[in-house]
């Protein structure tokens, strides 16, 4: 162990070396094109604070300006004796008692913290990929079983959806859905765009549980039968159990490849994490920052989950 | 029992038609202790297969307590209930903790609840002498000890008739004998039991009566006795020649 780990000294430095000598020539690819960069611009897409002015519906006067700490509350009279109690933060007080004041002047402001574009993005990519993950599971889940049934209809239609949706790209399945599908059963663009991702995933789910359901040795199927147990007894509780555990680190390959491929929605215009950082290059023109940005952003998704995979992974491998 | 009339079964692949199982005519009866030896290739494990339904046959009959296997009307499920089988490869469910294993049939099939199912599993893991291993997962167990959770799992649904094929041949040699020590408690206990096996002291002693195929025929069957002293066919007398 400490040997091997003294060999690999060497090899790690060049690594080092080599991923910083990679970022050294990206920076002096941007120095000579003249790119100013412009990361302080980033944050406030993900988070910023929202001002919003209280305003005097009514000309009138302010009677009493009653100091809370952080917040204060003035009270206001129209001309015709309506009394009114608004409260803003302190420091953005702008009347003083006794001023008098027209109709929609402001008095002074609240603020809050909002999520900005690319957290929403984010959000949403979260939102569809999940979505479209569950029911392509589940989709996958039918259509495995029905790639391994002994029904020659069942088996068929199964090739036939599996080849159909394999054979084509899924940018075109997405306009499909969106333009044909989604005028003819008139279903909004996030159904729309859940259902192909959905149909998509559930494709490629099903081969990988028709080879999980395949790879689980014949001895046990004939075991359970042996035993009486019916088919379904024994895909449910022997066959199935067994195949999903050897599946999970090709599904996972799977649910990940969604999240990244959730982004070719936004050409059906849902504001996703792609489509939110375009919007957000077209106000702040950092597209470099914005699309390296929303580059990590994906690389968190897909890194949690993978996190989240091998854990399950670790839970379930007690019995090996 | 168990009563085969002409029982033939064919698998045909790449053009090729193997008769694994040709015509093969045999009983047994209730209590009886049958063993089925003869050479590799020679049909017995597709034969013992046929007996609870795991290859359908191609012609003939196999009736067991008065159910014909061949008529389409029959519930296979309910006859492989009844039939208890135990493999070469032992074939636990890896996923399931051993009490697991021996309670999932008897709650899915025969609809007991769970503390009956673990009051029987308890009790056959005692007899078959490993009681301590219940929360185990198969693959921390030797093999013999394996093939005893393997039999304690198949009487647990209280058959009627145990097949056997060669459940000592994927062990080490040490652990044989607590595995057919297991068996021959059942055979005094009175149990059917249809056994493929190499292992001849075990047909010698425990055996009612002895069956030899070979080629997918029943070449000839007899008590032990008659077996092991003065076999009549010339194949047979190659075969002992070449085992003992
Ligand atoms: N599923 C199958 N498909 C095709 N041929 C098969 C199949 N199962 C068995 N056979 C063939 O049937 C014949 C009998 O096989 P079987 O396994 O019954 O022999 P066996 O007597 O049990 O042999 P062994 O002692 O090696 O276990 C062999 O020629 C075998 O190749
Ligand atoms: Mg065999």
């Amino acid at each position: 162990m400490n040997s091997l780990s003294k060999q690999l000294w060497p090899w790690r430095i060049l690594t080092v070396v080599i991923l910083f000598l990679i970022a050294a020539s990206l920076w002096a690819a941007t120095k000579r094109i003249d790119y100013t960069w412009r990361w302080n611009r980033v944050p406030q897409y993900f988070a910023y604070n929202a001002e919003t002015f209280e305003k005097i519906p009514f000309d009138g006067r302010v009677l009493i300006i009653n100091r809370l700490g952080d917040t204060t509350s003035v009270e206001l009279e129209s001309e015709s004796g309506e009394k009114l109690t608004l409260v803003v933060e302190t420091p953005s007080l702008r009347v003083s008692e006794g001023e008098e004041l027209f109709a929609d002047d402001s008095i002074g402001s609240n603020s809050e913290w909002k999520a900005g574009p690319l957290t929403m993005g984010m959000l949403m990519t979260l939102w569809l990929s999940a979505v479209a993950s569950f029911f392509g599971l589940i989709i996958g889940l039918v259509t495995g079983l029905c790639r391994v049934s002994k029904n020659p209809t069942l088996r068929s239609l199964s090739i036939f959806y599996v080849e159909l949706i394999r054979g084509t790209p899924l940018l075109v399945q997405i306009f499909i859905f969106y333009f044909f599908l989604g005028t003819v059963l008139d279903i909004g663009r996030i159904v729309a765009g859940i259902s192909a991702l959905a149909i998509f995933a559930g494709a490629y789910v099903a081969e990988i549980i028709r080879a999980g359901i395949q790879s689980v040795p014949k001895g046990q199927t004939e075991a359970a039968r042996s035993l009486g147990m019916s088919a379904t007894q024994n895909m449910v509780h022997i066959v199935l159990p067994q195949a999903l555990k050897r599946v999970l680190p090709p599904l996972a390959g799977q649910f990940i490849s969604l999240i990244k491929d959730s982004s070719l929605v936004s050409v059906i215009a849902i504001t996703d994490l792609t489509k939110s950082g375009r919007e957000v290059i077209t106000s702040t023109f950092a597209t470099f920052e914005i699309w390296f940005t929303v580059a990590l952003l994906y690389l968190l998704l897909t890194s949690v989950l993978s996190q989240l995979i091998a854990w399950v992974e670790r839970r379930l491998a007690v019995s090996d | 029992m168990i009563k085969t009339v002409d029982l033939k079964k064919t698998f045909t692949g790449r053009g090729q038609t193997v008769y694994a199982v040709d015509g093969v005519t045999a009983n047994v009866e209730p209590g009886e202790v049958v063993v089925i030896i003869g050479p590799s290739g020679s049909g017995k494990s597709t034969f013992l297969r046929c007996l609870n339904g795991l290859e359908t046959l191609t012609s003939g009959h196999i009736v067991i307590d008065g159910v014909d296997l061949a008529d389409r009307k029959t519930d296979l499920n309910k006859v492989r209930r009844e039939v208890g089988m135990v493999f070469q490869q032992f074939n636990l469910f890896p996923h399931k903790k051993v009490i697991e294993n021996i309670v999932l049939a008897q709650m899915t099939v025969r609809k007991r609840d769970r503390a009956e199912a673990e009051e029987k599993a308890r009790m056959l893991l005692e007899k078959v002498g490993i009681a301590e291993k219940e929360q185990e997962y198969p693959s921390r167990l030797s093999g013999g000890q394996q093939q005893r959770v393997a039999i304690a799992r198949a009487l647990a649904m209280d058959p009627k008739i145990m097949l056997f094929d060669e459940p000592t041949s994927s062990l080490d040699p040490e652990m044989v004998g607590e595995v057919l020590d297991v068996m021959k408690d059942l055979a005094r206990e009175g149990m059917t039991m249809v056994v493929v096996t190499h292992e001849m002291g075990f047909a010698r002693e425990v055996a009612d009566r002895v069956l030899f195929m070979d080629q997918g025929k029943l070449v000839e069957e007899g008590t032990p006795e008659h077996f092991f002293t003065e076999p009549r066919e010339e194949r047979t007398k190659l075969f002992l020649k070449q085992v003992l």
